[in-house]
């Protein structure tokens, strides 16, 4: 039983860097209509920034969350208006998709040039504190990582809901020229929403930077991790993304445990195929990834 | 106010208007009619700055419209009620009465537009917290009404209020864009319901294919043999 327990915990907090990535790919496929797959190459190379600062100038990671999340704001902004801000007009997303796939690469081959093919992670002086309750043992680094899911999903909730610029978001994913009828910048709209989907993209490279090793090719994994976690919970509904993160972690270490470690993979594919076949909008999203006729 | 002057506007290749023109008088109502593809749609849709003509002018209020973007024109005060209503369905009356008045002045008189909105259409208060989607068909089209009115439209540009509505929620829908008007709103009303489209109007314009071919006082055309063989109807309303 107490085994169970762990393997849930351990999923769960495995999945919270699913969540985060899939809330990201959500925002951004709600504007602009594209699967974005650099989105875990950006996490990636966010981790990987995390890392080198706190490898030059010790900067602990989670102090360096202050620094990342503006910065990704920033490169999410600038990347929108550098490369997608034409393509997303279009009315053919494969352009849009292809630039993903090209940003993917080269943002992948970046860091090989910059940072090498050595796997790299970060050492904390704190990296082996773990919480324990009864017989479940939690390293608390893990632990954080639920806390970073449940706030950015709070965060991102209360931005869509509360906030103008929000609810445009939210009229720009139903309806893109209904939203230019009522004088809203449409394409500032959809910048905001790409570049709040690169801001989560840093969040979860500082999540991965504390827990993971990473080299240049784990990006798109992640991305098709984060892909998966998303058609489990549906788009268009913040916590539905997190929660297909969080289910997806935890069908992954389930699967570890009873079949084996070399089947996470073959397991989480699978539901993601079995998802798409079956459940189509997903177990909580109003609408899934392939649209329903 | 408006003058549309031998605007042409093409999707891709596919030349949809020729040389189309237009006027609309500040308060009054004017009607746009003509049958299904004669291009209502689009001539709305280059006016709101959707669509970018390839020849051919649009001046508002003295202001040639050809550098400003839609956002600019809703500024301006010139508004559209699209086609099939568009409203956010996912989202709450209010939500979408508030998208209205998205823009800096319309939000500065949030409030009392809403209490116009809810004035013109008091079954929207009491749906005020439902979701767009959820409402009937007449409803739906108030909401769409009212988010336009919301944004303090000079000028208020309607195509098919009364679609797939019964005839008496087009009655009510007919006498609210009057009341409307009344309220010192111009309206430009592109109707499939061309009986009660004359009647309401002070001018009228008939396409066709494209081209503007007929234009007149609403008495005019109802009385004009062609207008009322073409488009009126053995039982008087619809195409
Ligand atoms: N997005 C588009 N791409 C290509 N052609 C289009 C497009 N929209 C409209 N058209 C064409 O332009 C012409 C005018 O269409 P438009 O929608 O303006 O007509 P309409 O008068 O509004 O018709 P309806 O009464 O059916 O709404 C039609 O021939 C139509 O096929
Ligand atoms: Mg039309």
């Amino acid at each position: 039983m107490g085994s169970l327990v762990q393997i849930l915990v351990n999923g769960i907090l495995l999945g919270s860097m699913y969540g985060i990535a899939a809330i990201g790919l959500s925002l951004i496929f709600g504007t602009m209509r594209i699967i974005f797959l650099a989105q875990g190459t950006m996490i990636v190379f966010f981790a990987y920034l995390t890392y080198w600062s706190f490898e030059k100038a010790g900067i602990d990671p989670y102090l360096s969350l202050f620094t990342v999340i503006p910065l990704a704001f920033v490169v999410g902004l600038g990347l929108f208006y550098l490369l997608f801000r034409k393509a997303a007009a279009l009315e053919d997303k494969n352009v849009s998709l292809l630039l993903a796939v090209g940003l993917m690469y080269l943002i992948d081959n970046l860091i090989l040039k910059i940072w090498g093919a050595t796997p790299r992670g970060v050492n904390l002086s704190y990296s082996g504190a773990v919480l324990v309750i009864g017989d479940i043992r939690v390293p608390w680094l893990r632990f954080a990582l639920l806390g970073l899911a449940l706030a950015s999903a709070l965060v991102v909730y209360l931005f869509l809901k509360r906030t103008r610029v929000g609810t445009a978001v939210r009229a720009a994913s139903e309806d893109m020229e209904a939203t230019t009828l009522q004088g809203i910048n449409s394409v500032w709209v959809c910048a905001i929403s790409f570049a709040i989907g690169i801001a989560l993209a840093g969040v979860a490279g500082v999540g991965m930077a504390t827990v993971y090793s990473f080299d240049y090719q784990f990006g798109f994994i992640f991305a098709i991790k984060a892909l998966v976690a998303l058609a489990l919970g549906g788009i268009g509904n913040v916590f539905g993304a997190l929660a297909g993160g969080l289910l997806l972690g935890i069908i992954e270490n389930l699967a570890a445990y009873y079949i084996g470690i070399a089947w996470i993979e073959v397991a989480s594919y699978g539901v993601f195929m079995l998802v798409l076949i079956f459940l189509p909008q997903g177990l909580f999203g109003r609408r899934g990834l392939v649209k329903k006729v | 106010m408006l003058e549309v002057k031998e605007l042409s506007v093409a999707y891709g290749d596919v030349r949809a208007l020729w040389d189309v023109s237009l006027e609309v008088e500040e308060g009054s109502i004017v009607a746009l009619v003509g049958a299904n593809g004669a291009g209502k749609t689009t001539l709305l849709k280059a006016i709101s700055g959707l669509l970018r003509p390839t020849s051919g002018r649009i001046v508002f209020e003295g202001e040639d419209l050809a550098q400003l973007n839609t956002k600019h024109r809703v500024d301006r005060g010139i508004v559209m009620v699209p086609e099939g209503r568009r409203l956010f369905q996912t989202l709450t009356v209010l939500e979408n009465l508030r998208l209205g008045a998205y823009l800096p002045k319309a939000r500065a008189v949030y409030d009392d537009s809403l209490e116009r909105v809810f004035t013109l259409f008091p079954v929207l208060k009491d749906r005020m917290n439902g979701k767009a989607g959820l409402m009937s068909g007449g409803e739906q089209q108030m909401l769409a009404i009212g988010r336009a009115v919301m944004a303090r439209p000079r000028l208020v540009m309607i195509d098919e209020a009364s679609l797939g509505l019964s005839p008496i929620l087009t009655r009510t829908i007919f006498d609210l864009i009057v009341a409307l008007n009344q309220q010192d709103t111009t309206v430009l009303l592109v109707e499939q319901n061309i009986h009660m489209a004359l009647k309401i109007c002070n001018k009228a314009y008939v396409m066709k294919t494209g081209h503007m071919v007929l234009s007149g006082t609403g008495e005019e055309l109802l009385a004009n043999e062609d207008v009322r063989k073409a488009y009126v109807g053995e039982r008087g309303s619809r195409l």
